[in-house]
C-alpha cells in the first residue's frame, strides 16, 4: 500500500462516530438533543462540539443557528438545543474541535416528538402504483 | 471569527463558482438550468479521488475540473442549435439524468476494513482530506477566496478583451455575430467547457468543505438558484453573480428577524427587483455608469 | 405478461390524464405569452394546500375542496401573472422566468409555514376497493381522473372554438403580431389565459392529491416538472400536443417503472426529452421559444 493510502487508512480508523437523540421541547421546532461521541470504540471526551443543521436539498437554503454543545453527564455525551425551521429530514452537522477536528453529517427525521435516524436519500415520490 | 461565520463566507465563495458558471452562459445568451450537474460531477470526482485513492486535493481539483469541462462539452455538443426554452429544457433534462446517475452510483472501496465511497442515494460520506491534512477553516476560506479572486481576475480580463465582446455579441444577436465571421458554435463549445470546469471547481471545493455529499444536493433547486444569483446580481460584470450570492446568503444570515420568512421576503424582493432591473443590479448600464464615474 | 402490459397501459393513461392537464396549462401560458411559468406547479400546490388547510381545520366535502383547490390555484396564478409576467411583456423572457422561480420559493415557504408537517393526508377521491374487470384492476379514482380530464379538454375546446375569448387566444398563439393589430386587448387576454391555465392546473392538482390521498411540499416542483416534460414531449406550444405528450409521458412512465424501476422510469423520460430536443425533431420545435 502506498504511503498516502496508509496514512488515509490510519486516520480513517480514528473517525469519530456519533449518535443523536432528540426530544421535542413543546416549543415549535425546538429540540433538546443528546449526542454520544465515540472514537475507536471508546467515548470521546473533551471535544468542542457545535451542532448545525441543513436540509439535503439546496444546502444553504435554511438558516439554523449552530448551537454549542455542553458536556453531558455520561462520558462522551454532549447536549445542545436545536432550533429548526420545520419538520422533516435534516442533515445534522457536528463540527468537532479541540483534540479532534472533524465534521460529521448525520441524517435524522424530525417530527413532533423527536428525531429518528433516517435512511438518507429518500425522495418524496409521487408514484402511481 | 467563529467557525460558523467562516463556514458562511466559504459557502458564499463556493456558490459563487456555480453562479459564475451560469453567468458565463447567460451573457452569451444561453439559459442553463443544469449547472448543478457539473457542480455534482466535480464534487463526486474530487471526493472519489481524494477519499478513495488518496490523491492530493489540488490534483483532484484539476481532474474534477477537467471532467466537468468534458461533461458540459458533451451536453453542449448535441444541443448547440437549441435556443431559449428548448436549450433550457435540454440542460434540465441532462442535469436530472446526472442526478439520477448519482443515485445509481455505487463506488465502494475498502479503506482499512471500512467501506467508503459513494453509495447511491445514501450519499458519499467521509470526504475528510482537509481534516486529515490539518487545514483550518480559515485556511480553507483563504484557498477558496484566492481561487475565486483568480477566477474573477480572469473574467475581468476576458470582459475587456475581444473575447468578451464576442461573447456579448453572440448573446445579443447570434446571427449578426455569425455574419461578421464569428464561429458561434466553436465559441459556444469552448464556453461550455469553461462553464463546466468552473462549476466543477465549486463542486470539488464544496465536497471537501462539507465532507459529505448526496445526489439531492445537486437537484434543480441549486441550478435555478445559480441562475437566479447571476441574473439578480447583474449581467454586466462577473461581480454580479457574486453580489447575487451575497444578497441571498448574506440576507439569510444577517436577518434573524426573518427566521422562517426568508424565502418569502427574498423571493418577493427578487421579483420586484426584476421588474425594475430585468438584467440585475449590476447590469450593463450600471457597470458603464460606474466605469464613467471612476475613470 | 400481456395482462401486465395492459394493466400498466391503463394505469399509465390515468396518470397521463393528469399530466395532460398540467401540460395544457403550461401550453396555454407558453403559447400565448411565449414564456414558461416556473410557478405553475407551486400555484397549483397553493390551491391544494388551501384545500388541505380547510380540511384539517374545518373538514369539508370533496366538491368544496375541489373548488377551493381550483380557486386557490387561480388566485395564486393571478399573483404570479401580475408580478412576473405582466411587467416583462415584450421585455426579457429570462427575467420573467427567474421572477416566476422566485415566487415558487415564496409558495413553498408559505406552504411549510402554514402546514409544517412534511406530509398531510388528503381525503381520497374514492373510498373502497378497485373494480375488478377480468384479470385487470381498475381503480375508480383513475377512471374518474380520466373522465374529468376528458370533460376538461372538451370544455377547453369549446372555449377555444366557440367563444370570442377563445378566438383571441388562438389568434395570439398563431399570429401574435396580427392579433395585436386586430384590436385584441392583449393584456386582458393574458390575464384570462392565466386564470384558465391555473384553473386547469388546479383540477389536475386536485385529482392527483385526491388519488394519492396525501400532499407534500414537493408537489409544486413535481407538477412543474411533469407539466414541462409533457408539454415538450408533445411539441412546445401545441394544445393537442400537450394532451398527447401528457398521455405519452404517463404511458412511458408506467411501463418503464414496471420493467425497470422508479429511477429508470425518470431517467428514460428525461433521456427521451433530451434526445428529441437534440435531434430537433420538427414537431418539437415548431414555436419560437424567445
Amino acid at each position: 500500500m502506498d504511503k498516502a493510502a496508509l496514512l488515509l487508512s490510519l486516520v480513517l480508523a480514528q473517525t469519530p462516530q456519533a449518535d443523536l437523540r432528540c426530544v421535542a421541547t413543546g416549543e415549535d421546532f425546538v429540540y433538546d438533543c443528546s449526542i454520544m461521541l465515540m472514537r475507536g470504540g471508546r467515548p470521546l471526551e473533551g471535544a468542542d462540539v457545535t451542532v448545525g443543521a441543513d436540509m439535503p436539498s439546496m444546502p444553504m437554503a435554511h438558516s439554523v443557528r449552530p448551537a454549542k454543545a455542553i458536556p453531558g453527564t455520561k462520558p462522551g455525551e454532549y447536549r445542545a438545543r436545536l432550533d429548526l425551521e420545520m419538520l422533516g429530514e435534516w442533515a445534522i452537522k457536528l463540527r468537532l474541535d479541540g483534540p479532534v477536528r472533524d465534521l460529521l453529517v448525520l441524517h435524522y427525521e424530525f417530527d413532533s416528538k423527536g428525531a429518528k435516524p433516517s435512511m438518507g436519500g429518500q425522495k418524496m415520490e409521487h408514484k402511481k402504483h | 471569527m467563529d467557525d460558523y461565520a467562516l463556514g458562511v463566507l466559504t459557502n458564499i465563495g463556493l456558490f459563487s463558482f456555480i453562479a459564475l458558471s451560469a453567468y458565463l452562459l447567460l451573457i452569451a445568451g444561453e439559459m442553463s438550468f443544469g449547472q448543478q450537474a457539473f457542480f455534482g460531477v466535480g464534487a463526486y470526482a474530487g471526493g472519489i479521488l481524494t477519499a478513495l485513492y488518496g490523491w492530493p486535493l489540488p490534483l483532484a481539483a484539476l481532474a474534477a475540473m477537467a471532467l466537468g469541462a468534458l461533461a458540459q462539452f458533451l451536453v453542449a455538443l448535441p444541443t448547440l442549435r437549441l435556443r431559449g426554452l428548448y436549450f433550457a429544457m435540454a440542460t434540465l433534462a441532462a442535469a436530472e439524468m446526472a442526478r439520477i446517475l448519482f443515485e445509481l452510483l455505487h463506488w465502494r472501496r475498502s479503506i482499512d476494513g471500512e467501506l467508503a465511497g459513494p453509495d447511491g442515494t445514501q450519499g458519499f460520506r467521509g470526504i475528510r482530506w482537509i481534516f486529515e491534512h490539518g487545514i483550518e477553516p480559515l485556511h480553507y476560506l483563504g484557498i477558496v477566496g484566492v481561487l475565486l479572486a483568480l477566477v474573477l481576475g480572469l473574467f475581468v480580463f476576458v470582459e475587456r478583451s475581444k473575447l468578451g465582446a464576442t461573447l456579448r455579441g453572440i448573446g445579443q444577436d447570434p446571427e449578426l455575430a455569425a455574419s461578421v465571421g464569428i464561429d458561434v458554435q466553436r465559441v459556444k463549445l469552448g464556453l461550455a467547457a469553461a462553464a463546466g470546469a468552473l462549476a466543477a471547481l465549486g463542486g470539488v471545493l464544496y465536497a471537501h468543505h462539507n465532507t459529505y455529499i448526496e445526489p439531492r444536493n445537486f437537484d434543480i433547486m441549486l441550478g435555478v438558484h445559480s441562475l437566479a444569483y447571476a441574473l439578480i446580481g447583474g449581467l454586466g460584470t462577473a461581480f454580479g453573480p457574486l453580489l447575487g450570492v451575497l444578497l441571498d446568503i448574506g440576507v439569510l444570515e444577517s436577518t434573524r428577524v426573518f427566521h422562517g420568512y426568508r424565502m418569502i421576503v427574498f423571493g418577493g424582493l427578487v421579483a420586484v427587483l426584476l421588474v425594475f432591473r430585468p438584467r440585475g443590479l449590476l447590469d450593463e448600464r450600471m457597470v458603464l455608469w460606474i466605469r464613467q464615474r471612476f475613470s | 405478461m400481456l395482462v401486465d402490459f395492459i394493466q400498466n397501459t391503463l394505469d399509465g393513461l390515468s396518470a397521463g390524464a393528469a399530466y395532460a392537464l398540467l401540460a395544457l396549462g403550461f401550453t396555454l401560458i407558453f403559447g400565448v405569452l411565449r414564456r414558461a411559468n416556473l410557478s405553475f406547479g407551486p400555484a397549483i400546490m397553493f390551491g391544494c394546500y388551501a384545500a388541505t388547510w380547510t380540511h384539517v381545520n374545518f373538514g369539508a366535502g370533496l366538491l368544496l375542496l375541489a373548488l377551493i383547490t381550483v380557486g386557490g390555484a387561480v388566485l395564486a396564478g393571478a399573483y404570479v401573472e401580475r408580478l412576473c409576467f405582466a411587467p416583462h411583456r415584450g421585455g426579457s423572457a429570462i427575467a420573467a422566468m427567474v421572477a416566476s422561480f422566485a415566487l415558487w420559493m415564496q409558495f413553498e415557504e408559505l406552504a411549510t409555514l402554514v402546514m409544517p408537517r412534511h406530509l398531510y393526508a388528503f381525503p381520497l377521491l374514492v373510498e373502497g376497493d378497485p373494480l375488478a374487470l377480468g384479470p385487470f384492476t381498475l381503480r375508480v379514482d383513475a377512471l374518474v381522473t380520466l373522465a374529468v380530464a376528458l370533460i376538461a379538454c372538451m370544455l377547453l375546446a369549446w372555449t377555444l372554438y366557440r367563444t370570442r375569448f377563445g378566438l383571441a387566444v388562438r389568434a395570439l398563439i398563431e399570429q401574435p403580431s396580427a392579433a395585436a393589430l386586430a384590436g385584441i386587448n392583449v393584456p386582458w387576454v393574458f390575464v384570462r389565459v392565466f386564470a384558465l391555465a391555473s384553473a386547469i392546473g388546479g383540477v389536475a392538482g386536485y385529482l392527483v392529491v385526491a388519488t394519492h390521498g396525501q400532499i407534500t411540499p414537493m408537489l409544486g416542483m413535481w407538477a412543474t416538472l411533469k407539466g414541462l416534460l409533457a408539454m415538450m414531449l408533445g411539441g412546445l406550444g401545441s394544445l393537442p400536443g400537450a394532451v398527447i405528450g401528457g398521455l405519452a409521458l404517463g404511458l412511458l412512465e408506467a411501463h418503464s417503472q414496471w420493467y425497470l424501476g422508479p429511477q429508470m422510469r425518470d431517467l428514460i423520460a428525461y433521456l427521451l426529452l433530451f434526445v428529441l430536443l437534440a435531434a430537433r425533431v420538427p414537431w418539437m420545435t415548431t414555436r419560437s421559444a424567445s
